[in-house]
């Protein structure tokens, strides 16, 4: 007798399984336990790990803008002014620097910094411009606005 | 995907020993053209050996150039430079044209660039002029020679504004603001 149906019964999976496996094992590979070893397990983790590594580009445009923001406000209070005050001088004075350059210098260049933070203040002055949260806070040392020239740079023209 | 995972070493953007600061040293030690006589995929390095080799060869004079006529081997160059790297490149069915980019790119580098990921694009010895913020930066020297408990220092005059002081500041804006509607 010959039986010829009983070869079908034999089920054999796709010969890329491997090569379909080590692109997830490659990414898993610095996993934990059986994440990192088994394929039903580690499949499911490489697809969340990848999810966050999506969602996260988003994210860390988020916090990078928080801590600059945190910078620049906890620099603005060594010199008795808020960001509020920094942004919208230097915004009028036509001066456009962004959050990172000026958490940048304020970090690494405090002197720098306190020069903008004085043209910021004395350029609200000059256009009448109050802002009254400024003075919530001095735990810094006032601005010298004494060798700021704004309105001489129009005289000039 | 995490840089974990790569498996590739990470650095920063240096140059060995401040190389063109002052003299600049060609960091490519040997370069081996390993080509065939006859095989199609080996015309462009053909071309590159008969017209241009000898001018490279004269421009690096640091550089030592090998050629590997194999038959039946398809074109390869391997670079190895003054820190240890070895750069393998298979320029088969490369024009002239590209091997030529490619080698002058192979000589200007210092190392395996492709092997390493730039952690950050700039690299600074000096990153602060003026010296980095601390948090006496802003502080009143005299601190320095005073004995605390000092009236100076200990006085209560960081104080938020008052309410007298919220008041006249409405005003003063009220002010501003009327006289911006008049206009």
């Amino acid at each position: 007798m010959v039986f010829l149906s009983v070869v079908n019964f034999i089920r054999c999976r796709g010969p890329d399984e491997i090569w379909r496996k080590r692109k997830i094992f490659k990414i898993a590979s610095h996993f934990i336990g059986r994440r990192r070893n088994c394929y039903s397990v580690a499949v499911r983790n490489v697809h969340r790990a990848l999810v966050y590594g999506s969602k996260a580009r988003y994210l860390k445009k988020d916090d990078m803008k928080n801590l600059w923001d945190t910078r620049i406000t906890a620099a603005c209070e060594q010199h008795n002014i808020t960001a509020y005050t920094l942004r919208e001088g230097l915004d009028r004075a036509n001066i456009m620097l962004d959050r990172k350059s000026l958490s940048d210098l304020a970090s690494w260049e405090p002197r720098t910094f306190e020069s903008l933070a004085a043209v910021a203040k004395e350029k609200l002055r000059l256009d009448g411009f109050i802002d009254t949260t400024d003075k919530n806070e001095p735990t810094g040392r006032d601005l010298d606005l004494s060798n700021i020239f704004l309105n001489g740079l129009k005289e000039t023209k | 995907m995490s840089n974990k995972s790569l498996f590739i070493k990470s650095g920063f953007v240096r140059a060995p020993l401040q190389n063109g600061v002052g003299r600049y040293v060609c960091q490519l030690q040997r370069i081996v053209l390993k080509f065939c006589k006859s095989h199609g995929g080996s015309r462009g390095i053909r071309d590159f050996i008969e017209q241009d080799l000898v001018d490279f060869a004269k421009n690096s004079p640091g550089t030592v150039v090998y050629l590997k006529p194999r038959r039946h081997r398809s074109p390869v160059i391997v670079a190895e430079y003054l820190n240890g790297d070895r750069v393998w490149m298979s320029v088969h069915q490369k024009t002239h044209s590209e091997i030529t980019k490619w080698i002058e790119n192979l000589r200007t580098q210092q190392g395996d660039v492709a092997a390493t990921r730039l952690r950050k694009y700039q690299y600074t010895d000096h990153p602060s002029i003026q010296g980095p913020w601390t948090p006496f930066t802003f502080k009143d020297p005299e601190l320095n020679t005073a004995v605390l408990p000092d009236p100076k220092f200990g006085a209560n005059n960081r104080l938020p504004v008052s309410a007298t002081e919220k008041l006249r500041l409405l005003f003063e804006k009220q002010k501003l603001s009327d006289v911006q509607t008049a206009e």
